[in-house]
Protein backbone atom coordinates (compact mmCIF):
# COMPACT_ATOMS: atom_id res chain seq x y z
CA UNK A 1 0.00 0.00 0.00
CA UNK A 2 1.62 3.29 -1.32
CA UNK A 3 -0.32 6.55 -0.29
CA UNK A 4 1.30 10.09 -1.50
CA UNK A 5 2.09 11.32 2.01
CA UNK A 6 -0.75 14.21 2.59
CA UNK A 7 -3.36 14.25 5.31
CA UNK A 8 -6.23 11.93 3.91
CA UNK A 9 -8.37 15.20 4.22
CA UNK A 10 -6.14 17.14 2.14
CA UNK A 11 -6.11 14.94 -0.45
CA UNK A 12 -10.02 13.91 -0.70
CA UNK A 13 -10.81 17.90 -0.28
CA UNK A 14 -7.69 18.09 -3.36
CA UNK A 15 -9.74 15.40 -5.28
CA UNK A 16 -13.21 17.35 -4.78
CA UNK A 17 -11.70 20.35 -6.08
CA UNK A 18 -10.25 18.88 -8.92
CA UNK A 19 -13.50 17.00 -10.08
CA UNK A 20 -15.26 20.28 -9.54
CA UNK A 21 -12.48 22.68 -11.58
CA UNK A 22 -12.77 19.80 -14.56
CA UNK A 23 -16.74 20.42 -14.19
CA UNK A 24 -16.34 24.22 -14.37
CA UNK A 25 -14.17 24.09 -17.35
CA UNK A 26 -16.26 21.95 -19.37
CA UNK A 27 -18.99 24.05 -18.95
CA UNK A 28 -16.98 27.15 -19.56
CA UNK A 29 -15.63 25.85 -22.84
CA UNK A 30 -18.94 24.50 -24.05
CA UNK A 31 -20.33 28.53 -23.23
CA UNK A 32 -17.67 28.96 -25.15
CA UNK A 33 -18.68 27.72 -28.22
CA UNK A 34 -21.83 28.50 -27.86
CA UNK A 35 -21.31 32.82 -27.86
CA UNK A 36 -20.03 34.58 -30.51
CA UNK A 37 -21.04 36.61 -33.74
CA UNK A 38 -23.94 33.51 -34.44
CA UNK A 39 -25.23 32.66 -30.93
CA UNK A 40 -25.44 28.82 -31.24
CA UNK A 41 -28.05 26.41 -28.17
CA UNK A 42 -25.81 24.47 -26.11
CA UNK A 43 -28.36 21.28 -27.62
CA UNK A 44 -26.84 21.99 -31.29
CA UNK A 45 -23.48 22.30 -29.98
CA UNK A 46 -23.79 18.59 -28.44
CA UNK A 47 -25.43 17.56 -31.09
CA UNK A 48 -22.57 18.83 -33.53
CA UNK A 49 -19.83 17.36 -31.56
CA UNK A 50 -21.21 14.01 -30.86
CA UNK A 51 -23.08 13.83 -34.01
CA UNK A 52 -26.73 13.24 -32.98
CA UNK A 53 -29.69 14.02 -34.61
CA UNK A 54 -31.51 17.38 -34.87
CA UNK A 55 -29.61 20.28 -35.81
CA UNK A 56 -26.35 20.70 -35.97
CA UNK A 57 -23.79 23.60 -36.90
CA UNK A 58 -20.74 21.88 -38.52
CA UNK A 59 -19.00 25.15 -39.95
CA UNK A 60 -18.91 27.43 -37.60
CA UNK A 61 -18.40 24.69 -34.66
CA UNK A 62 -15.52 22.66 -36.21
CA UNK A 63 -13.98 24.72 -38.39
CA UNK A 64 -14.15 27.76 -36.13
CA UNK A 65 -14.68 27.75 -32.60
CA UNK A 66 -13.82 24.25 -31.78
CA UNK A 67 -10.00 24.61 -32.72
CA UNK A 68 -9.67 27.80 -30.68
CA UNK A 69 -11.65 26.30 -27.66
CA UNK A 70 -8.98 22.90 -27.88
CA UNK A 71 -6.14 25.73 -27.84
CA UNK A 72 -7.00 27.92 -25.05
CA UNK A 73 -6.86 24.33 -22.78
CA UNK A 74 -3.99 23.33 -24.24
CA UNK A 75 -2.29 27.04 -23.71
CA UNK A 76 -4.06 27.71 -20.75
CA UNK A 77 -2.68 24.79 -18.84
CA UNK A 78 1.00 25.13 -20.23
CA UNK A 79 1.21 28.37 -19.24
CA UNK A 80 0.10 27.86 -16.06
CA UNK A 81 2.25 24.67 -15.61
CA UNK A 82 5.72 26.43 -16.97
CA UNK A 83 4.69 29.66 -14.37
CA UNK A 84 3.94 27.17 -11.06
CA UNK A 85 7.19 25.22 -12.42
CA UNK A 86 9.64 28.79 -12.88
CA UNK A 87 8.02 29.87 -9.51
CA UNK A 88 9.58 27.14 -7.23
CA UNK A 89 12.78 26.62 -9.32
CA UNK A 90 13.06 30.85 -8.97
CA UNK A 91 11.62 30.46 -5.24
CA UNK A 92 9.81 33.84 -6.29
CA UNK A 93 6.84 34.29 -6.06
CA UNK A 94 6.87 36.98 -8.74
CA UNK A 95 8.32 34.76 -11.54
CA UNK A 96 6.62 33.74 -14.27
CA UNK A 97 7.41 32.64 -18.30
CA UNK A 98 8.00 36.75 -18.79
CA UNK A 99 10.67 36.43 -15.89
CA UNK A 100 12.80 34.32 -17.71
CA UNK A 101 12.45 35.92 -21.00
CA UNK A 102 10.67 33.58 -22.57
CA UNK A 103 7.65 35.72 -24.00
CA UNK A 104 9.30 38.52 -25.09
CA UNK A 105 12.06 36.10 -27.15
CA UNK A 106 9.25 34.27 -28.61
CA UNK A 107 7.07 37.82 -29.56
CA UNK A 108 10.51 39.33 -30.88
CA UNK A 109 11.07 35.89 -33.26
CA UNK A 110 7.63 35.31 -34.42
CA UNK A 111 6.79 39.37 -35.05
CA UNK A 112 10.66 39.37 -36.35
CA UNK A 113 9.93 36.63 -39.07
CA UNK A 114 6.44 38.15 -39.84
CA UNK A 115 7.72 41.63 -40.53
CA UNK A 116 11.50 41.07 -41.68
CA UNK A 117 10.67 38.00 -43.67
CA UNK A 118 6.83 38.53 -44.77
CA UNK A 119 7.78 35.67 -47.77
CA UNK A 120 8.06 32.78 -45.15
CA UNK A 121 4.36 31.55 -44.87
CA UNK A 122 2.71 32.36 -41.74
CA UNK A 123 2.47 28.58 -40.35
CA UNK A 124 6.20 29.20 -39.33
CA UNK A 125 5.18 31.66 -37.15
CA UNK A 126 4.92 29.27 -34.28
CA UNK A 127 8.62 27.39 -34.88
CA UNK A 128 9.89 30.83 -34.92
CA UNK A 129 8.38 31.47 -31.71
CA UNK A 130 9.79 28.85 -29.97
CA UNK A 131 13.48 29.76 -31.16
CA UNK A 132 13.02 32.98 -29.42
CA UNK A 133 11.43 31.76 -26.34
CA UNK A 134 14.41 29.14 -25.88
CA UNK A 135 16.86 31.24 -26.85
CA UNK A 136 16.15 34.15 -23.96
CA UNK A 137 15.77 31.45 -21.45
CA UNK A 138 18.89 29.18 -22.13
CA UNK A 139 20.92 32.30 -22.04
CA UNK A 140 19.41 32.90 -18.73
CA UNK A 141 19.83 29.33 -17.70
CA UNK A 142 23.33 28.90 -19.16
CA UNK A 143 24.43 31.74 -17.36
CA UNK A 144 22.97 30.74 -14.24
CA UNK A 145 24.33 26.87 -14.63
CA UNK A 146 27.87 28.18 -15.36
CA UNK A 147 27.86 30.60 -12.76
CA UNK A 148 26.31 28.29 -10.79
CA UNK A 149 24.01 31.88 -9.51
CA UNK A 150 21.42 32.17 -6.83
CA UNK A 151 17.54 32.05 -7.43
CA UNK A 152 17.32 36.09 -6.79
CA UNK A 153 20.70 36.59 -9.65
CA UNK A 154 18.82 34.03 -12.07
CA UNK A 155 15.52 36.10 -11.83
CA UNK A 156 17.18 39.65 -12.06
CA UNK A 157 19.14 38.45 -15.43
CA UNK A 158 15.68 37.32 -16.99
CA UNK A 159 14.07 40.23 -16.57
CA UNK A 160 17.28 42.14 -18.17
CA UNK A 161 16.85 39.68 -20.98
CA UNK A 162 13.29 39.92 -21.56
CA UNK A 163 14.12 43.84 -21.94
CA UNK A 164 16.28 43.75 -24.62
CA UNK A 165 13.90 41.14 -26.19
CA UNK A 166 10.91 43.67 -25.52
CA UNK A 167 13.23 46.79 -26.94
CA UNK A 168 13.58 44.32 -30.09
CA UNK A 169 9.13 44.22 -30.17
CA UNK A 170 8.96 47.56 -30.00
CA UNK A 171 11.81 48.50 -32.58
CA UNK A 172 10.12 45.92 -34.68
CA UNK A 173 6.28 47.66 -34.50
CA UNK A 174 7.93 51.02 -34.93
CA UNK A 175 9.64 50.83 -37.82
CA UNK A 176 7.38 48.45 -39.50
CA UNK A 177 5.88 50.63 -41.80
CA UNK A 178 3.28 47.74 -43.06
CA UNK A 179 0.26 49.34 -41.28
CA UNK A 180 -2.24 47.26 -43.54
CA UNK A 181 -2.33 44.00 -40.66
CA UNK A 182 -3.19 44.85 -37.35
CA UNK A 183 -2.82 40.89 -36.44
CA UNK A 184 0.35 41.06 -35.23
CA UNK A 185 -0.60 43.56 -32.54
CA UNK A 186 -3.34 41.44 -31.56
CA UNK A 187 -1.24 38.60 -31.62
CA UNK A 188 1.08 40.30 -29.06
CA UNK A 189 -1.99 40.88 -26.88
CA UNK A 190 -2.47 37.36 -26.26
CA UNK A 191 -5.46 36.70 -28.49
CA UNK A 192 -7.18 33.11 -30.54
CA UNK A 193 -8.89 35.29 -32.80
CA UNK A 194 -8.44 33.25 -36.41
CA UNK A 195 -6.82 29.76 -34.93
CA UNK A 196 -7.56 26.82 -36.89
CA UNK A 197 -6.88 22.88 -36.89
CA UNK A 198 -3.87 24.11 -38.34
CA UNK A 199 -2.40 25.78 -34.93
CA UNK A 200 -3.76 22.88 -32.84
CA UNK A 201 -2.09 20.40 -35.60
CA UNK A 202 1.61 21.47 -34.53
CA UNK A 203 1.07 22.31 -30.87
CA UNK A 204 -0.94 19.31 -29.47
CA UNK A 205 2.00 16.69 -29.37
CA UNK A 206 4.60 18.51 -27.66
CA UNK A 207 1.82 20.33 -25.26
CA UNK A 208 0.48 17.51 -23.91
CA UNK A 209 3.76 15.78 -23.72
CA UNK A 210 5.28 18.30 -21.90
CA UNK A 211 2.60 18.50 -19.41
CA UNK A 212 2.94 15.09 -18.73
CA UNK A 213 6.95 15.18 -17.96
CA UNK A 214 5.87 18.57 -15.81
CA UNK A 215 3.39 16.30 -13.76
CA UNK A 216 6.21 13.49 -13.65
CA UNK A 217 8.31 15.81 -11.95
CA UNK A 218 6.22 17.18 -9.46
CA UNK A 219 7.75 15.93 -6.68
CA UNK A 220 10.99 16.91 -7.56
CA UNK A 221 9.31 20.98 -7.47
CA UNK A 222 8.56 19.72 -3.82
CA UNK A 223 12.28 19.23 -3.14
CA UNK A 224 13.85 22.13 -5.21
CA UNK A 225 11.64 24.86 -3.65
CA UNK A 226 13.36 23.35 -0.60
CA UNK A 227 16.14 25.66 -2.04
CA UNK A 228 19.69 24.29 -2.70
CA UNK A 229 21.30 23.50 0.54
CA UNK A 230 17.93 21.28 1.99
CA UNK A 231 17.54 19.50 -1.71
CA UNK A 232 21.12 18.60 -2.07
CA UNK A 233 21.13 17.22 1.57
CA UNK A 234 18.05 14.74 0.21
CA UNK A 235 20.00 13.87 -2.98
CA UNK A 236 18.70 16.23 -5.28
CA UNK A 237 21.56 16.77 -8.23
CA UNK A 238 19.91 21.00 -7.94
CA UNK A 239 21.75 22.35 -10.91
CA UNK A 240 20.90 19.21 -13.53
CA UNK A 241 17.09 19.61 -12.03
CA UNK A 242 17.08 23.08 -12.33
CA UNK A 243 18.22 23.10 -15.69
CA UNK A 244 15.64 20.01 -16.51
CA UNK A 245 12.74 21.29 -14.70
CA UNK A 246 13.57 25.06 -16.90
CA UNK A 247 13.62 23.69 -19.84
CA UNK A 248 10.53 21.63 -19.34
CA UNK A 249 8.85 25.13 -18.24
CA UNK A 250 10.30 27.25 -21.03
CA UNK A 251 9.13 24.83 -24.31
CA UNK A 252 6.03 24.59 -22.68
CA UNK A 253 5.69 28.48 -22.20
CA UNK A 254 6.99 29.13 -25.85
CA UNK A 255 4.66 26.85 -27.32
CA UNK A 256 1.59 28.40 -25.95
CA UNK A 257 3.38 32.06 -26.93
CA UNK A 258 3.75 30.78 -30.83
CA UNK A 259 -0.14 29.32 -30.84
CA UNK A 260 -1.50 31.83 -28.48
CA UNK A 261 0.63 35.03 -28.47
CA UNK A 262 1.52 36.73 -24.96
CA UNK A 263 -0.86 36.12 -22.11
CA UNK A 264 1.81 36.85 -19.64
CA UNK A 265 -0.92 36.82 -16.72
CA UNK A 266 -2.00 33.20 -16.74
CA UNK A 267 1.63 32.15 -15.60
CA UNK A 268 1.72 34.37 -12.86
CA UNK A 269 -1.76 34.16 -11.53
CA UNK A 270 -2.77 30.38 -12.13
CA UNK A 271 -0.07 28.68 -9.74
CA UNK A 272 -0.94 31.90 -6.91
CA UNK A 273 -4.59 30.68 -7.16
CA UNK A 274 -3.87 26.93 -7.39
CA UNK A 275 -1.34 27.11 -4.48
CA UNK A 276 -4.09 29.00 -2.58
CA UNK A 277 -6.60 26.24 -3.05
CA UNK A 278 -4.64 23.35 -2.37
CA UNK A 279 -1.01 24.17 -0.83
CA UNK A 280 2.50 24.15 -2.17
CA UNK A 281 2.57 20.53 -2.59
CA UNK A 282 2.89 20.20 -6.40
CA UNK A 283 1.45 16.53 -7.40
CA UNK A 284 -2.02 18.16 -6.20
CA UNK A 285 -0.71 21.88 -7.05
CA UNK A 286 -0.07 21.58 -10.62
CA UNK A 287 -2.72 19.94 -11.81
CA UNK A 288 -5.29 22.63 -9.87
CA UNK A 289 -2.88 25.14 -11.57
CA UNK A 290 -3.47 23.71 -15.35
CA UNK A 291 -6.86 23.53 -14.65
CA UNK A 292 -7.02 27.09 -13.22
CA UNK A 293 -5.35 28.25 -16.70
CA UNK A 294 -7.48 26.43 -18.75
CA UNK A 295 -10.72 27.95 -16.89
CA UNK A 296 -9.04 31.25 -16.96
CA UNK A 297 -8.00 31.43 -20.67
CA UNK A 298 -11.41 29.53 -21.94
CA UNK A 299 -13.16 32.16 -19.87
CA UNK A 300 -11.09 35.14 -21.11
CA UNK A 301 -11.77 34.40 -24.77
CA UNK A 302 -14.97 33.91 -24.49
CA UNK A 303 -15.87 36.26 -22.58
CA UNK A 304 -14.35 39.08 -24.97
CA UNK A 305 -16.51 37.32 -27.91
CA UNK A 306 -19.68 38.03 -26.00
CA UNK A 307 -19.07 41.60 -24.89
CA UNK A 308 -19.72 43.07 -28.35
CA UNK A 309 -19.87 40.67 -31.10
CA UNK A 310 -18.41 40.92 -33.69
CA UNK A 311 -16.08 42.75 -32.31
CA UNK A 312 -13.32 40.09 -30.18
CA UNK A 313 -11.64 41.66 -27.48
CA UNK A 314 -8.30 39.61 -26.98
CA UNK A 315 -8.42 37.02 -24.13
CA UNK A 316 -4.85 37.96 -23.13
CA UNK A 317 -6.17 41.65 -22.09
CA UNK A 318 -9.13 40.33 -20.83
CA UNK A 319 -7.79 37.25 -18.88
CA UNK A 320 -5.92 40.16 -17.07
CA UNK A 321 -8.99 42.06 -16.75
CA UNK A 322 -10.53 39.26 -14.79
CA UNK A 323 -7.98 37.72 -13.13
CA UNK A 324 -6.36 40.74 -11.47
CA UNK A 325 -8.82 41.78 -8.88
CA UNK A 326 -9.14 37.96 -7.91
CA UNK A 327 -5.18 38.27 -7.93
CA UNK A 328 -4.44 41.09 -5.64
CA UNK A 329 -7.21 39.74 -3.18
CA UNK A 330 -5.44 36.80 -3.16
CA UNK A 331 -1.89 38.52 -2.09
CA UNK A 332 -3.72 40.82 0.36
CA UNK A 333 -5.23 37.86 1.93
CA UNK A 334 -1.94 35.76 2.23
CA UNK A 335 0.28 38.36 2.49
CA UNK A 336 1.40 36.95 6.30
CA UNK A 337 2.46 33.79 5.45
CA UNK A 338 5.29 35.45 3.33
CA UNK B 1 32.86 3.26 10.49
CA UNK B 2 33.69 6.84 10.10
CA UNK B 3 33.95 9.78 7.66
CA UNK B 4 37.26 10.85 6.49
CA UNK B 5 38.24 13.75 4.81
CA UNK B 6 42.35 13.13 2.78
CA UNK B 7 43.64 17.03 1.45
CA UNK B 8 40.17 18.40 0.98
CA UNK B 9 40.59 21.98 -0.70
CA UNK B 10 37.51 24.13 -1.45
CA UNK B 11 36.28 27.28 -1.84
CA UNK B 12 34.28 29.61 -4.19
CA UNK B 13 34.07 30.22 -7.69
CA UNK B 14 37.66 31.54 -8.56
CA UNK B 15 38.84 33.09 -4.82
CA UNK B 16 41.06 31.61 -2.85
CA UNK B 17 40.40 28.44 -0.72
CA UNK B 18 38.43 29.12 2.29
CA UNK B 19 39.73 25.02 3.48
CA UNK B 20 42.87 23.90 2.29
CA UNK B 21 44.27 20.54 2.61
CA UNK B 22 41.89 19.40 5.67
CA UNK B 23 42.58 16.04 6.81
CA UNK B 24 39.95 14.87 9.00
CA UNK B 25 38.58 11.66 10.76
CA UNK B 26 35.19 11.94 12.06
CA UNK B 27 34.71 9.16 14.35
CA UNK B 28 31.21 7.23 14.33
CA UNK B 29 28.96 7.23 17.54
CA UNK B 30 30.23 10.40 18.67
CA UNK B 31 28.69 14.28 18.67
CA UNK B 32 31.41 16.11 16.56
CA UNK B 33 31.36 19.97 17.10
CA UNK B 34 33.05 22.05 14.69
CA UNK B 35 34.04 25.82 15.90
CA UNK B 36 35.94 28.66 14.92
CA UNK B 37 35.43 32.42 14.30
CA UNK B 38 33.66 33.87 11.35
CA UNK B 39 34.99 32.83 7.87
CA UNK B 40 37.44 30.32 9.68
CA UNK B 41 35.54 27.75 6.69
CA UNK B 42 33.71 25.39 9.36
CA UNK B 43 30.17 25.87 7.20
CA UNK B 44 32.34 25.64 3.96
CA UNK B 45 33.79 22.64 5.06
CA UNK B 46 30.42 21.10 6.19
CA UNK B 47 28.92 22.23 2.63
CA UNK B 48 31.47 20.05 0.80
CA UNK B 49 30.97 17.19 2.77
CA UNK B 50 27.56 17.62 2.20
CA UNK B 51 27.93 17.82 -1.35
CA UNK B 52 26.55 21.48 -1.65
CA UNK B 53 30.18 22.64 -2.75
CA UNK B 54 32.59 20.70 -4.96
CA UNK B 55 36.23 20.63 -3.67
CA UNK B 56 38.88 21.53 -5.96
CA UNK B 57 40.88 18.52 -4.39
CA UNK B 58 40.37 16.01 -2.07
CA UNK B 59 38.68 13.43 -1.26
CA UNK B 60 35.77 12.36 1.10
CA UNK B 61 34.60 8.82 2.25
CA UNK B 62 31.68 8.18 4.47
CA UNK B 63 32.30 4.28 5.91
CA UNK B 64 33.16 2.78 2.21
CA UNK B 65 31.18 5.30 0.28
CA UNK B 66 32.72 7.82 -1.86
CA UNK B 67 30.89 10.69 -1.42
CA UNK B 68 31.91 12.69 -4.43
CA UNK B 69 31.59 10.10 -6.97
CA UNK B 70 28.05 8.36 -6.01
CA UNK B 71 24.72 8.30 -6.86
CA UNK B 72 23.51 11.66 -4.74
CA UNK B 73 20.56 9.80 -3.45
CA UNK B 74 22.55 7.19 -2.42
CA UNK B 75 25.25 9.44 -0.36
CA UNK B 76 21.83 11.10 1.02
CA UNK B 77 20.92 7.55 2.34
CA UNK B 78 24.02 7.47 4.47
CA UNK B 79 24.23 10.96 5.22
CA UNK B 80 21.74 13.91 6.77
CA UNK B 81 22.44 17.73 5.62
CA UNK B 82 20.68 20.40 7.38
CA UNK B 83 21.96 24.09 5.99
CA UNK B 84 21.95 27.21 8.30
CA UNK B 85 18.74 28.79 8.11
CA UNK B 86 16.94 26.55 5.78
CA UNK B 87 14.25 28.22 3.20
CA UNK B 88 10.97 27.79 4.59
CA UNK B 89 8.96 26.59 1.68
CA UNK B 90 5.62 28.46 1.73
CA UNK B 91 1.96 26.35 1.94
CA UNK B 92 3.85 23.76 3.32
CA UNK B 93 2.93 21.69 6.41
CA UNK B 94 4.94 19.80 9.22
CA UNK B 95 4.34 16.81 8.09
CA UNK B 96 5.00 17.42 4.26
CA UNK B 97 7.94 18.53 5.05
CA UNK B 98 9.28 16.09 7.45
CA UNK B 99 7.96 13.84 4.55
CA UNK B 100 10.42 15.28 2.63
CA UNK B 101 12.71 13.47 4.68
CA UNK B 102 12.04 10.47 3.03
CA UNK B 103 13.00 11.69 -0.76
CA UNK B 104 16.13 9.47 -0.45
CA UNK B 105 14.31 6.02 -0.22
CA UNK B 106 11.17 6.91 -2.59
CA UNK B 107 10.75 6.55 -6.00
CA UNK B 108 10.51 9.48 -8.39
CA UNK B 109 6.60 10.26 -7.59
CA UNK B 110 7.63 10.25 -3.80
CA UNK B 111 4.74 7.51 -2.79
CA UNK B 112 4.88 6.70 0.93
CA UNK B 113 5.58 3.26 1.59
CA UNK B 114 4.26 1.80 5.03
CA UNK B 115 7.77 2.23 6.48
CA UNK B 116 7.87 6.20 5.51
CA UNK B 117 5.05 6.72 7.26
CA UNK B 118 6.06 4.98 10.19
CA UNK B 119 9.34 7.30 10.01
CA UNK B 120 7.10 10.40 9.64
CA UNK B 121 5.33 9.89 12.62
CA UNK B 122 8.71 8.59 14.86
CA UNK B 123 10.59 11.84 13.96
CA UNK B 124 7.60 14.43 14.47
CA UNK B 125 7.53 11.99 17.67
CA UNK B 126 10.67 12.48 18.72
CA UNK B 127 10.83 16.32 17.92
CA UNK B 128 7.59 16.88 19.90
CA UNK B 129 5.40 18.33 16.85
CA UNK B 130 2.90 15.95 16.95
CA UNK B 131 0.17 18.92 17.91
CA UNK B 132 1.50 21.04 14.97
CA UNK B 133 1.68 18.55 12.34
CA UNK B 134 -1.00 19.69 10.21
CA UNK B 135 0.58 23.22 10.27
CA UNK B 136 2.19 25.44 7.88
CA UNK B 137 5.89 25.15 8.51
CA UNK B 138 5.75 29.24 7.56
CA UNK B 139 3.41 30.03 10.34
CA UNK B 140 5.93 27.81 13.55
CA UNK B 141 8.24 29.95 15.48
CA UNK B 142 12.43 29.82 14.97
CA UNK B 143 12.32 26.91 17.51
CA UNK B 144 9.86 25.20 15.99
CA UNK B 145 10.76 25.65 12.24
CA UNK B 146 14.28 24.43 13.37
CA UNK B 147 12.27 21.63 15.45
CA UNK B 148 10.30 20.29 11.91
CA UNK B 149 14.01 20.51 9.83
CA UNK B 150 15.48 18.38 12.21
CA UNK B 151 12.51 15.88 11.89
CA UNK B 152 12.74 15.71 8.85
CA UNK B 153 16.85 15.08 8.77
CA UNK B 154 15.63 12.14 11.28
CA UNK B 155 13.16 10.77 8.96
CA UNK B 156 15.92 10.78 6.82
CA UNK B 157 16.52 7.45 9.02
CA UNK B 158 20.90 7.70 8.17
CA UNK B 159 23.60 6.83 10.10
CA UNK B 160 25.35 10.29 9.93
CA UNK B 161 23.37 14.01 10.21
CA UNK B 162 25.25 17.07 10.03
CA UNK B 163 23.85 20.13 11.07
CA UNK B 164 24.88 23.67 10.02
CA UNK B 165 24.30 26.03 13.17
CA UNK B 166 21.32 25.02 14.16
CA UNK B 167 20.84 27.25 16.76
CA UNK B 168 21.72 30.89 15.43
CA UNK B 169 18.50 33.26 15.47
CA UNK B 170 17.04 31.04 18.21
CA UNK B 171 16.78 32.14 21.88
CA UNK B 172 18.60 30.45 24.55
CA UNK B 173 15.74 27.89 25.79
CA UNK B 174 15.24 27.01 21.72
CA UNK B 175 18.96 26.76 21.39
CA UNK B 176 18.90 24.36 24.62
CA UNK B 177 16.26 22.34 23.01
CA UNK B 178 18.25 22.19 20.11
CA UNK B 179 20.86 20.91 21.58
CA UNK B 180 18.83 18.24 23.77
CA UNK B 181 17.82 17.10 20.31
CA UNK B 182 21.22 16.35 19.05
CA UNK B 183 22.30 14.54 22.45
CA UNK B 184 18.93 12.49 21.57
CA UNK B 185 20.02 11.36 18.08
CA UNK B 186 23.10 10.55 19.69
CA UNK B 187 21.73 8.51 22.07
CA UNK B 188 19.70 6.88 19.16
CA UNK B 189 23.32 5.90 17.68
CA UNK B 190 23.78 8.77 15.36
CA UNK B 191 26.60 10.10 14.44
CA UNK B 192 26.52 13.99 14.31
CA UNK B 193 28.51 17.05 13.00
CA UNK B 194 27.79 20.24 13.95
CA UNK B 195 28.83 23.57 13.66
CA UNK B 196 28.16 26.04 16.57
CA UNK B 197 29.63 29.71 17.50
CA UNK B 198 29.11 29.48 21.11
CA UNK B 199 32.18 27.64 22.58
CA UNK B 200 30.79 26.90 25.64
CA UNK B 201 27.48 25.16 24.20
CA UNK B 202 30.09 23.39 21.78
CA UNK B 203 32.23 22.36 25.17
CA UNK B 204 28.76 20.92 26.98
CA UNK B 205 27.07 19.36 24.19
CA UNK B 206 30.04 18.03 22.11
CA UNK B 207 31.90 14.51 22.57
CA UNK B 208 34.68 15.93 20.72
CA UNK B 209 35.92 19.49 19.20
CA UNK B 210 37.52 20.29 15.89
CA UNK B 211 38.42 24.38 16.09
CA UNK B 212 39.25 25.80 12.75
CA UNK B 213 41.15 29.19 12.03
CA UNK B 214 41.42 30.52 8.80
CA UNK B 215 40.88 27.06 6.42
CA UNK B 216 43.02 24.95 8.75
CA UNK B 217 42.19 22.92 11.98
CA UNK B 218 44.05 24.16 14.76
CA UNK B 219 43.07 21.66 17.25
CA UNK B 220 41.37 18.67 17.80
CA UNK B 221 39.61 16.78 20.74
CA UNK B 222 37.93 16.20 23.78
CA UNK B 223 36.55 19.55 24.73
CA UNK B 224 38.41 19.76 28.34
CA UNK B 225 41.70 19.48 26.28
CA UNK B 226 41.11 21.68 23.45
CA UNK B 227 39.45 24.91 25.04
CA UNK B 228 42.21 26.42 26.54
CA UNK B 229 43.26 30.42 27.07
CA UNK B 230 46.15 29.43 24.89
CA UNK B 231 44.15 28.12 21.79
CA UNK B 232 41.42 31.18 22.37
CA UNK B 233 44.33 33.76 22.32
CA UNK B 234 45.66 32.05 18.52
CA UNK B 235 42.23 31.39 17.43
CA UNK B 236 40.14 34.64 18.46
CA UNK B 237 42.67 36.81 19.30
CA UNK B 238 40.66 37.31 22.47
CA UNK B 239 42.42 36.99 26.47
CA UNK B 240 40.13 34.84 28.45
CA UNK B 241 39.32 32.89 31.25
CA UNK B 242 38.54 28.97 31.40
CA UNK B 243 36.45 27.61 34.15
CA UNK B 244 34.27 24.30 34.73
CA UNK B 245 30.52 24.84 34.05
CA UNK B 246 28.88 24.53 37.63
CA UNK B 247 26.61 22.39 36.35
CA UNK B 248 28.27 20.04 33.62
CA UNK B 249 31.71 20.32 34.39
CA UNK B 250 32.41 21.21 31.02
CA UNK B 251 34.84 24.72 30.01
CA UNK B 252 33.07 27.64 30.07
CA UNK B 253 34.99 31.05 28.61
CA UNK B 254 34.74 34.53 29.53
CA UNK B 255 36.92 37.36 28.25
CA UNK B 256 38.70 39.20 30.31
Amino acid sequence: MTEIGLPRSTTSRAVTLIVALVVLVIAAALWGISVGAVAIPVDVIVNTLFNLDGEQQTYIIIKSRLPRMVLALLAGGALALSGAIIQAVIRNPLASPNIIGINSGAALFALGMVLVFPAIPVAWMPLAACIGGLLAASFVMLVAHYRNLSAVHLALIGVAVGFVFQAGVDYLLITSSDSESSAPMIWLTGSLWGRTWGHVAISWIPLLALSAVALLLSYRLDLIALGEGTATGLGLNVPRQRLILLFVATMLASVAVAVVGVMGFIGLMAPHIARRLVGGSHRLMLPVSALVGMLLVVLADSIGRAIAPPIEISAGILAALIGAPFFVYIMLTTASET
Amino acid sequence: MSITLAGVTAGYGRDRAIVADIDLTIRTGEVTVLIGPNGCGKSTLLKTIGRLLKPRSGAIHVDDLDVLRNDPKRVARTIAYLPQSPVVPTAITVEQLVGYGRAPHQSLLGLRSPRDIELVDQAIATTGLDDLRARPVAELSGGQRQRAFIAMALAQDTPYVMLDEPTTFLDIRHQVETLDLIRQLHDAGRTSIVVLHDIAQAARYGDRLVVMHEGKIVAEGRPADVVTPDLLREVYGLECAVYPDPVSGTPVVTPR
